[in-house]
């Protein structure tokens, strides 16, 4: 298998394989420090985008061969690695490893395999970045604090196939930062949808939120949101129109109080002031699906399992509706997330740190992820296959997919956003005006760091 | 007839008292043998009964739920830190109750104003401090997070030996005996109760602390956790609602030796803590 | 404070006599510190002394120096790591750590400080043998030595590992805490990756000034007030609450005081981590207590008298700033109460009958002997235990986090511009700026406020304890 995938050796980028903060005089290393010049092979033409597999221009491949027969040359004693993946993918995970290790019978490895979820890697990674695991699973909203931390390995080089150029150019671009890309991608499905109960809805009426809440209402029944939830919350302002986006230094822009700002407040106040429309969060929902109060949410594909259990035949799911903002209709808009797999710089078995976060990576385990967990593939093949394609909850994001938005946003956004939230769901009940209630949180979400 | 119904209100007083205190104790016993791993919120009694949930914790350990090393690890943490704990207590105790020297009364102070600076404050100095010695996702470390410092919480301790009379001491003095020996054969047999009170709060504070352990235990393999760390990553957004009833039957499990040792040492515990407490 | 300082001034003096006073050995010592003891004829004393020493500068110049030297800048050579697709393997610079110079700058200048006052002692224990000599005094073998550690000086041999513990523990991570609070240690500047550096008073100024953006100030003076208020709501419910309830179930007119006892007991036996996250669910909004709340119509009734606001269809138990704080200060007496229970009950039976028999004879009702005789006699013994408990519910960490983390939203905009909440103690705050925004620098300016704060309280109960000579009442 390896043997027929491509491996480009990125020779220009070796010279950028520096690995520093944001500091101006760590670009001047001098080129000497890197060994380029040592083997021929990696005078490669590097830059090409070769497309995957058998197409691959083979006077490439032996340089990764080479590499990876140099590595395991090189390799005397034990690797030790430490890998976290999330709860939920843990026996897959294990297998993944075993049959990684089988790939290499000539090199004995001691891998430890520990839970860290995905959402929280970044957490665990920052408070010491140098004892965190070799290879670990992360959202990739947390990529830009995790380079800047130093906490991530560019991946200069690919070695049993082309991270780039096998995986949807939106998860590339999401695992990259300033061009550089720094992590693997793994799923394609960390993005939000509506899921609906097709018993109760049909599918005109999932088309507009003020039409479900009509008839959730009717039903005595729930739709469920987490609006108070900067994650969430941005769909509303970004589908109306309104920007938010981040700087060079991690600071944030933001025009969700210009003008029609506070039609959008109003709007989302409007929402929540309907008894069918709760504000509630995603462990809350889980157990309202199944208790069978909530027949619709805005939530991820983590959550199908749930809604499928409790919805059978008639679980369904589409994309994000329209909302009312000043008597218009505004398709809401969404994050598109992935999530991504990540080596440590700091690992001392880098090299079979890279080649393991690639297995974990690759068509084959992308496919095994998602027959068992049903998460959407993020590889080109593996995502295009029939199975993948009639999955309601990917579909749901593929159509989303139109209306979403990478999520590039600097640390300073989620407090001010969560608030925000949480008073407009409320109801704003101190009676704030609306223009001073986004001034004040643009003032947070834009606040420069310091 | 009067008194007969001042008692009976009395006791119903009471009555509802340890039920409203009960409930939630009653809720984490009941929903540990639901059939239904989340959170059921429409009834407080499970629809559903089964053992399942324990027979996840101590039959079928994976990768998240390792409860018999969790219980292992904690046991093995407490148990030392407990003993350290209680030998340095009782050191410090004892000099600053029994013996006169130049500075006690600053260092009292002073050690008194730096017990109250809570350890949340500076986990991360001690986490580094711990690192560089390379004390860090080990049992060792654990241990002396939870007892190196123990030396400070001296002062219910030396309360209780400052109402020990002095006459013994005075009496085996002049015999020749030595500090040492005093400190060994007279106030040591007799500090009983608060050295039980002293043993019961050290073991118990690795059972309960889940900051440090998670801070210091971060390598997120299962099997280096301790009880609270495990127990309180089931509650973690992706897991919440896989492992709720799970979670309540770890929290009874660790609830019956702790209530078993609470009830046996209460005698001790009361009189030791009040005999401390009568010179704070 | 001028004890101290007094104490200070005569070990100079001291050491300024032993330099002139003392002959050739003790001015030997001055520079080989076991001099004086071979001089005495105390060769194991030398010798320990002059290990010490010799450990003393090879820990100097092997790690203090280096570290020192860099104490000023905290480092300036920024992480740098080459990878080589080729060999798989990355070549890394040699980089200054910053937090690593910190934190082993102040070890270094702990262990001086500590060789310092070992030294001056050292010099007046040698010039004290000179006199013991010339005054034809008996001048302790080692052996003797090693007995006196366990009779006069016993104080020392009890205290040595104590103190050892105190300082990794404690003392150590309370200097880096103060000296980071003068840096930029945050998430721009967290090292092995970048560097931090000095940057005087600035952070306190941040947190005593509020401007547009850094709401620091005003997030500061909110959360002090409310962590004040809690302080006291806190210990006050639980200690008079835990009064009445033993007075009550040890009431002779009360059957099985015991099995009473016990029953509130269980509730404690369960760890608190456990407890408080159960109670979270319990009245979390969609939870159990919501559900039957709404069910017996109480949801409704609320809603009508405006408790709760009108567009929710659940009581926010711990979701509305005035909800949870005061469900906070309800769930804390619920697990606070049983503690204090114990207590009393202890103290309670030790009150002097006799006063209380004379009280009834002379016709006081319950309630006058309650408040004349009981509770004057409670605060006399469990003052200074009350005081213990006001600092701890300052701190307290676990009633607040578990009990609120992930589940409340601030609705105070001022508050999330600074990452606060209605609900945090100074702890709490200080808590999540650490473990979820890594601001180190606010973390330590406002853990070192708490610390003051606490102190000061400590300070001014304890001296009182202390000084008294209450100490001796007993013996």
């Amino acid at each position: 298998m390896k043997k027929k995938v491509l491996a480009t050796l990125l020779a220009a980028a070796m010279t950028a394989g520096v690995l520093a903060g944001c500091g101006g005089d760590t670009a001047q290393t001098p080129a000497a420090e890197t060994p380029a010049a040592e083997t021929p092979a990696a005078e490669t033409p590097a830059t090409e985008e070769a497309p995957a597999t058998e197409e691959a221009p083979e006077a490439a491949a032996p340089a990764a061969d080479d590499a990876i027969a140099n590595l395991i040359a090189a390799t005397t004693g034990p690797v030790a690695m430490t890998v976290w993946a999330s709860e939920e993918d843990q026996d897959l995970t294990t297998k993944l490893l075993d049959q990684f290790k089988a790939l290499y019978p000539d090199v004995t490895f001691e891998i430890t395999l520990g839970a860290e979820s995905e959402s929280t890697a970044k957490d665990t990674v920052l408070t010491d970045v140098e004892s965190a695991a070799d290879v670990y699973a992360f959202a990739d909203d947390q990529i830009n604090d995790l380079v800047q931390a130093g906490a991530l390995q560019e991946v200069v080089a690919n070695y049993t196939y082309d991270v780039a150029a096998s995986n949807v150019a939106g998860a590339v671009e999401a695992a990259g930062v300033d061009g550089k890309l720094y992590a693997y991608p793994m799923t394609a499905d960390n993005g939000y949808f509506m899921f609906y109960d097709a018993s109760v809805f049909t599918a005109d009426d999932v088309k507009s939120l003020e039409k479900m809440i009509e008839v959730a209402d009717a039903a005595g029944k729930k739709v469920a949101m987490c609006v108070s939830d900067g994650w969430y919350i941005y769909s509303f302002f970004q589908g109306a129109g309104l920007q938010l986006s981040l700087n060079d230094d991690g600071s944030n822009t933001c025009t969700w109080n210009a003008a029609g700002g506070t039609d959008v407040a109003q709007a989302i106040i409007d929402l929540a002031a309907n008894d069918a429309f709760v504000d509630m969060t995603d462990e809350e929902m889980a157990t309202q699906i199944a208790e069978g109060n909530v027949v619709a949410c805005v939530n991820g594909t983590w959550r199908a399992e749930t809604a499928q259990q409790a919805w059978g035949d008639n679980y369904a799911a589409t994309k994000l509706p329209t909302f009312k903002v000043a008597g218009k209709d505004c398709q809401m808009s969404s994050y598109s997330g992935y999530k991504l797999i990540g080596v440590n710089p700091h690992s001392k078995n880098l090299g079979w740190a890279m080649l393991l976060a690639e297995y974990l990576t690759n068509e084959e385990s992308q496919k095994a992820r998602f027959e068992a967990r049903g998460l959407g593939p993020a590889n080109n093949a593996a995502a295009a296959s029939p199975e993948v394609q009639s999955n309601p909850a990917i579909a749901a994001l593929a159509e989303q997919a139109a209306y979403a938005t990478p999520q590039r946003v600097g640390g300073k956004y989620w407090d001010p956003a969560k608030t925000l939230g949480q008073i407009l769901a409320s109801g704003n009940p101190d009676g704030t005006d609306l223009q001073q209630l986004l001034d004040t949180t643009v003032e947070g979400i834009t606040a420069p760091i310091e | 007839m009067k008194k007969t119904i001042k008692s009976v209100i009395r006791h119903l007083v009471l009555l509802f008292l340890s039920v409203v205190w009960l409930i939630p104790i009653l809720w984490l016993f009941v929903t540990s043998f639901s059939g239904y791993k989340g959170i059921n919120t429409s009834h407080f009694f499970p629809e559903t009964w089964t053992l399942d949930n324990y027979a996840q914790l101590f039959l079928r350990p994976d990768s998240i739920v390792q409860y018999p090393r969790w219980f292992w690890n904690t046991f093995v943490i407490a148990a030392f830190s407990c003993i350290i704990s209680t030998i340095l207590v009782l050191m410090v105790s004892y000099t600053m109750s029994k013996t006169r020297f130049p500075g006690r009364k600053g260092l009292m102070s002073f050690s008194i104003i730096l017990n109250m600076f809570p350890g949340v404050l500076s986990m991360i100095a001690i986490y580094f401090i711990l690192k560089t010695m390379g004390l860090t996702n080990s049992h060792l470390g654990m241990i002396i997070v939870y007892s190196a410092g123990a030396g400070l919480g001296y002062l219910i301790c030396k309360g209780f030996m400052d109402t020990i009379s002095t006459s013994l001491s005075e009496a085996a003095k002049l015999e020749g005996a030595s500090q040492a020996t005093i400190f060994f054969r007279i106030i040591i047999p007799l500090s009983k109760p608060i050295i039980v009170y002293t043993v019961i709060n050290a073991f118990l504070a690795p059972w309960a602390d889940f900051v440090f352990a998670k801070l210091m235990l971060n390598s997120g393999v299962a099997t280096d956790w301790t009880v609270a760390i495990g127990l309180f990553n089931m509650l973690g957004k992706s897991m919440i609602n896989k492992y709720f009833s799970v979670f309540c039957a770890g929290g009874v499990i660790i609830a019956i030796p702790i209530s078993a040792l609470f009830v046996i040492m209460q005698k001790f515990y009361v009189e030791g803590i009040t005999g401390g407490s009568v010179k704070g | 404070m001028k004890n101290a300082l007094n104490a200070i001034g005569k070990c100079f003096k001291d050491l300024g006599t032993a330099f002139t006073k003392g002959d050739i050995w003790v001015k030997l010592s001055a520079v080989v510190m076991g001099a004086g003891y071979f001089a005495r004829k105390q060769v194991i004393n030398g010798i320990i002394m002059c290990l010490v020493e010799v450990l003393f500068v090879v820990l100097c110049v092997g790690y203090a120096a280096p570290n020192l030297a860099k104490f000023g800048t905290l480092g300036t050579v920024q992480f740098e790591q080459v990878f080589d697709p080729l060999t798989m393997t990355s070549t890394v610079n040699d980089y200054d750590n910053s937090f690593l110079i910190l934190l082993n700058s102040i070890i270094s200048l702990f262990i001086i400080f500590v060789f310092v006052v070992f030294y001056i002692s050292n010099m007046k224990t040698v010039y004290r043998l000179q006199l013991r000599q010339e005054n034809g005094q008996h001048i302790n073998t080692f052996g003797e030595d090693v007995r006196t550690m366990f009779n006069e000086k016993f104080h020392i041999t009890l205290l040595t590992l104590p103190a050892i513990g105190i300082i990794i523990m404690n003392i150590l991570p309370i200097l880096v805490l103060i000296a980071v609070a003068f840096t930029n240690y945050d998430q721009q500047h967290m090292p092995p990756n970048a560097l931090f550096t000095w940057v005087g008073w600035n952070n306190f100024k941040n947190l005593f000034t509020s401007s547009v953006t850094v709401t620091f100030g005003y997030s500061f003076r909110k959360i002090l007030v409310w962590t004040l208020e809690w302080a006291v709501l806190a210990t006050f419910t639980t200690y008079i609450g835990g009064i009445l309830m033993a007075k009550f179930i040890n009431d002779k007119r009360t059957k099985l005081p015991k099995l009473w006892r016990t029953l509130f007991i269980i509730a404690i036996a369960v760890p608190q981590f456990v407890t408080l996250l159960l109670v979270r669910n319990f009245f979390a909004d969609a939870g159990i207590v919501n559900t039957f709340c709404s069910n017996i119509g109480l949801t409704d009734f609320l809603k009508n008298i405006g408790l709760v606001p009108a567009n929710l269809s659940y009581i926010p138990f711990l979701t509305n700033p005035g909800w949870a704080k005061v469900m906070i200060v309800i769930i804390n007496i619920w697990i606070g109460i049983p503690y204090q229970m114990l207590v009393a009950t202890g103290v309670l039976m030790n009150i002097p009958e006799d006063q209380i028999e004379s009280a009834r004879i002379d016709g006081a009702n319950p309630m006058q002997i309650f408040v004349k005789i009981t509770m004057p006699y409670m605060l006399f013994v469990t003052g200074p235990s009350l005081i213990t408990d006001f600092v701890k519910n300052i701190n307290n960490f676990n009633v607040i986090y578990l009990l609120t983390q992930d589940v409340f939203v601030t609705s105070d905009q001022l508050l999330a511009n600074s990452n606060a909440k209605e609900i945090d103690l100074l702890v709490t705050w200080l808590f999540r700026l650490t473990n979820e925004y890594y601001n180190y620098k606010m973390a330590s300016v406002i853990g070192i406020i708490v610390f003051i704060i606490c102190a000061a309280f400590t300070l001014v109960t304890f001296t009182r304890t202390i000084k008294g000579d209450k100490e001796e009442e007993f013996q």
